[in-house]
């Protein structure tokens, strides 16, 4: 004999028991994993190129700057020596022979002019390789 | 949890797979009470678990992990679905029939009937009587799937079995 209970616990258990997804669940699911998997890897490799591209621009702006610094750098310095150079020449002029002052009026235009260009060239030889240097590119 | 680690997920989902599959529709139906919205609720949740399986730390179960999830991402399917459907749809009946292969008439007529009765119960009655039934499960899973105390759990289903056998009583008394 069975109580009223036992019955609505049959009829339920029916009911519910054997309720369950569609048997094409796992497979639907899986090739949607596949897809959001793909679309992950493009994001994810989406994210590194920039990232990659942020950092390469940071790198390049860097060195930028430091060109410019070491370049300003040897422009005084240059110019410090130039004009270490003209007082040097100048406390010692006194002190220099007939022959050296002779030497020194007949060449001096010369060798002031090849000085002045060797002091000159250093930063300008900076500025031209700065000009024609090829801008590093990512693939 | 070592596939986890191992940022194995693929392979970690197709663990869980056998073993929550039912147990998460069955949350999600409970909520909804529509197969087809139950099913698509239970694929975004693994899809969610699949994406957030590196950030899963194991401070909590992980059951307790894919029931909050699935517990959640039902209700906001609840709020994004108008109008609500019931128990007694048409589309839950012929999904009844054809899980349960060739019933009699009669018992259609009253199964028809119990689903109306079910789906006229309190919410949270509802919910607990149609995850007790659906895998036979113990009064823990309930609670634990449903985030409640067992104790609740009980009388829920106490309750629940009380109403809906007066309620078939008096049908039965009225045909």
């Amino acid at each position: 004999m069975s109580t009223p209970h036992s019955e609505l616990d049959k009829h339920l258990a029916a009911l519910f028991g054997a309720l369950d997804t569609r048997s094409d669940f796992d497979a639907r699911l899986m090739q949607r994993l596949r897809a959001e998997s793909q679309t992950d890897a493009t994001e994810r490799a989406m994210r590194a190129r920039q990232q990659e591209l942020a950092r390469h621009r940071r790198a390049v702006l860097e060195l930028q700057s430091r060109r410019r610094l070491t370049l300003r750098l040897l422009a005084l310095d240059a110019l410090g020596v130039s004009v270490l150079l003209a007082v040097a020449v100048i406390a010692a002029w006194s002190r220099f022979g007939a022959d050296v002052m002779d030497i020194s009026c007949q060449y001096g235009p010369y060798i002031a002019i090849f000085l002045a260009a060797l002091i000159a060239a250093v930063p300008l030889l900076g500025m031209w390789g700065e000009r024609t240097r090829s801008p590093i590119r990512l693939p | 949890m070592e596939l986890v680690r191992a940022e194995r997920r693929d392979e970690a989902i197709v663990q869980l797979l056998p073993a929550y599959r039912r147990k998460v529709f069955g949350l999600a139906y409970s909520f909804l009470r529509d197969r087809e919205a139950a099913e698509d609720v239970t694929q975004e949740v693994f899809i969610k678990l699949w994406r957030a399986l590196p950030a899963f730390d194991g401070r909590a179960s992980m059951s307790t992990w894919i029931y909050t999830i699935a517990r959640n991402a039902s209700v906001s399917a609840l709020r994004a679905r108008r109008p609500q459907s019931s128990l007694s749809d048409a589309e839950v009946m012929d999904a009844v029939e054809s899980s349960n292969p060739a019933p009699s008439a009669d018992v259609l007529v009253d199964r028809a009937a119990i689903l109306r009765l079910v789906d006229q119960l309190p919410t949270k009655q509802r919910q607990v009587i149609m995850l007790f039934y659906m895998q036979e499960q113990s009064h823990e899973e309930v609670a634990n799937m449903l985030a409640i105390p067992v104790g609740t759990v009980k009388t829920l289903l106490h309750r629940a079995r009380a109403r809906l056998s007066a309620s078939a009583g008096k049908m039965s008394a009225t045909a």
